[in-house]
């Protein structure tokens, strides 16, 4: 499994996205006005040692990428061959929608749809009985952690508050 | 006061029937969420700090430690009947134990493993009892360059000495530092990173970082590339109770596990996967069956959870008296205690010494509810290992997104939980461990505080950091850790060159 011969193009791109989000960093840190206070140091030299720091690791993980590959990765290419994208698709449409929804529709109805989805998304072809659970496990949550430990969640259309 | 009357005071205040029932939720809760697939004990605890919230300090943190605990013991059964180890510590556990296991022998498989941490546990326990005051004592001599020191050492072990790369571990580092940094900085109160967003001005929360990065992360790994597959339960055939052979088996491995792991734990070498290695190969050594390991040998049961389970008590060590959190797992219970305004250090030994102490007393009791709850009721716990796994996720999600949106009731919180969880999807799928992201993100803000201070009290003079003895000494050991390492990685290489068989990089 000579798989480590060519350039993995997610390798290079992570290493690439660090790069930036480093000089991002240092750029950015520019912007913050310097006042030393009591301190011999202000606020600026961390940001410009961390976004230094992060950039050399996205420059070092580049040029291990492009030289054989990122060392010591796992041989997971059988996990990683066949992608199930759909999966992805449909759990981060239910952890969005879910974030659009629990304002207004409110925590319960919320929690049902985002149960279905996720349950959707690993395979499961049982919508009724998921739909029957995720009602049930949301309405229990949400009593009990709002009646009981005093968390503080949207009721929603249903909840009459 | 001395320790044996503070650890009374302490049994006074976690005996209390609050405490104590508070006790007893945690760690059932702690391992009825442990012992799911796929939810170590880093997530176990980011889940359920919301529930916690509510009560008195001293309350909610005897829950949490109960969680803690919890999440670790009901982990390892996970490991054994699944072979899906929750964490790299269990990653033996889960070897060893689930071939003991497929041989029918679950039984004794589960009950060296709860029993072993218990004794392990135990014995931490009270070490943890002991050697804190005296780690207090030398506490109270460390000024902030010594606190920046260690919190160096500490960067750099969890960072680029343990892990498979030390590229990819400090990539890891610097992220998390850089997420640190996003908020108010704490000496001029400037603002910083927080790109006009109001919603930032108080920095990212460790929970929404640690379920974002250890739920949603998961599951969308899981459901993208491990959704074929499927896991086979070992069934629990026959006794649970271990032979008289069994015990003449265990006993020294627990002993040997705990005497490994609880050090292990008490310095920053990342927690407990370096003891649970060693104990496994001092006991394959050591055992007078040999032969039986890897197909499922008791000790190597027992001893690396024994070792787990004593090494989690000696994170507790720099964490209480240092505030210095060494794993995952400590970063978010130091978050607990900064949810309360309360900075774990030598000085909260002086100023909430009940809370301390009920909380080291907590833990004794917290052990013997463990062995009771498990042992007999393994059958229950294995029970929630069948819950299907879409269920189990979807499950699983709807805590995760509760505790994020319950902060302040925020849809912005969601979203960064997204954000972070692909993050730890795309980690996850890169090899690129997620620990050192929350401890930089805790450690970092709380470094440069201790940096600031260091140098305003030297007028600027950087060589205040090799000058003091202190930390001199705690920077030697860094370059040494850092050194040491690949200097034996190239005489090996030297050595296996020179017999003539290149070692393969």
């Amino acid at each position: 499994m000579s798989t480590h011969a060519r350039i993995h193009p997610g390798e290079l791109l992570i290493s690439l996205a660090l790069l930036a989000l480093g000089s991002f960093v240092v750029l950015e840190t520019q912007g913050i006005s310097e006042t030393q206070g009591y301190s011999q140091v202000g606020p600026r030299l961390f940001p410009y040692l961390i976004g230094t720091g992060l950039t050399l690791c996205g420059a070092w993980l580049g040029w291990q990428a492009l030289t054989g590959g990122w060392r010591n990765v796992p041989l997971d290419d059988g996990t990683h061959a066949a992608p199930d994208r759909m999966a992805f698709v449909i759990i981060s449409a239910g952890v969005l929608l879910h974030m659009v929804l629990i304002g207004w529709a409110g925590f319960i109805l919320a929690s049902t749809l985002l149960f279905v989805l996720i349950a959707r998304g690993f395979g499961s072809t049982k919508p009724v009985r998921n739909l029957i659970i995720a009602a049930v496990l949301s309405a229990v949550v949400f009593f009990l952690f709002t009646q009981g430990l005093g968390l503080t969640l949207p009721a929603g259309p249903f909840g009459g508050a | 006061m001395d320790t044996l009357n503070a650890l009374m005071s302490g049994f006074a205040v976690a005996l209390s029937l609050q405490n104590l029932l508070l006790g007893f939720v945690g760690v059932t809760l702690g391992t009825a969420v442990g012992v799911l697939p796929g939810v170590g004990p880093a997530l176990t605890v980011a889940l359920l700090l919301p529930a916690t919230a509510s009560f008195d300090p001293t309350g909610a943190l005897i829950m949490f430690a109960g969680i803690y605990y919890g999440a670790m013991f009901g982990g390892s059964t996970t490991s054994i009947l699944l072979n899906t180890p929750g964490e790299s510590a269990t990653i033996v556990t889960a070897m060893e134990g689930n071939m003991m296991a497929k041989r029918g022998r679950a039984g004794p498989a589960l009950a060296t493993s709860a029993i072993g941490s218990f004794v392990a546990g135990t014995i931490a326990t009270l070490l943890l009892t002991f050697v804190s005051p005296m780690a207090v004592d030398v506490a109270l001599k460390f000024g902030p360059t010594e606190y920046f020191a260690v919190m160096v050492l500490a960067f750099v072990t969890v960072s680029a000495v343990l892990g498979a790369s030390p590229a990819r571990g400090l990539a890891s580092l610097f992220l998390g530092l850089t997420i640190g940094l996003i908020g108010l900085d704490s000496q001029t109160g400037q603002a910083r990173f927080t790109l006009g967003i109001p919603e930032l001005l108080d920095g990212l929360d460790v929970v929404v970082v640690a379920v974002g990065l250890f739920a949603v992360g998961e599951t969308l790994y899981v459901a993208t590339y491990l959704n074929r597959t499927t896991d086979t339960i070992e069934q629990m055939k026959g006794s649970i109770w271990m032979s008289k052979e069994d015990w003449k088996r265990s006993w020294k491995p627990w002993l040997r596990g705990t005497a490994l792991g609880f050090p292990f734990g008490c310095i920053p070498a990342g927690g407990a996967e370096i003891p649970t290695f060693l104990s496994y190969a001092t006991e394959k050594k050591l055992s007078k069956h040999p032969e039986e390991f890897g197909k499922g040998a008791i000790e190597g049961v027992a001893g690396p959870e024994a070792a787990n389970n004593a090494s989690a008590s000696g994170t507790l060590m720099p964490l209480l008296t240092l505030g210095l959190p060494t794993t995952a797992t400590a970063a978010i219970i130091l978050a607990a205690f900064q949810q309360y305004g309360l900075q774990p250090g030598p000085l909260l030994f002086d100023t909430q010494p009940e809370l301390i102490w009920g909380l080291i007393a907590s833990m004794y009791i917290g052990n013997v509810i463990l062995l009771a709850l498990n042992l007999p009721l393994v059958g229950l716990w294995v029970k929630l290992l069948t819950i299907p796994r879409p269920l189990l996720y979807a499950g699983i999600l709807i805590f995760a997104t509760m505790g994020a949106y319950g902060l302040r009731n925020s849809w912005f919180d969601l979203a960064l939980l997204y954000g972070i969880g692909v993050m730890g999807f795309v980690m996850r799928r890169y090899d690129i461990p997620v620990a050192p992201v929350l401890v930089g993100m805790i450690l970092g803000p709380l470094s440069e505080q201790q940096f600031r201070r260091a140098l305003a009290i030297s007028q600027g003079d950087l060589t205040i950091f090799v000058t003091q003895p202190i930390s001199a000494t705690v920077l030697a050991i860094t370059a040494l850790v850092v050194i040491v390492p690949q200097v034996w990685r190239l005489i090996r290489r030297m050595r296996a060159s020179a017999i003539g068989h290149e070692s393969p990089v």
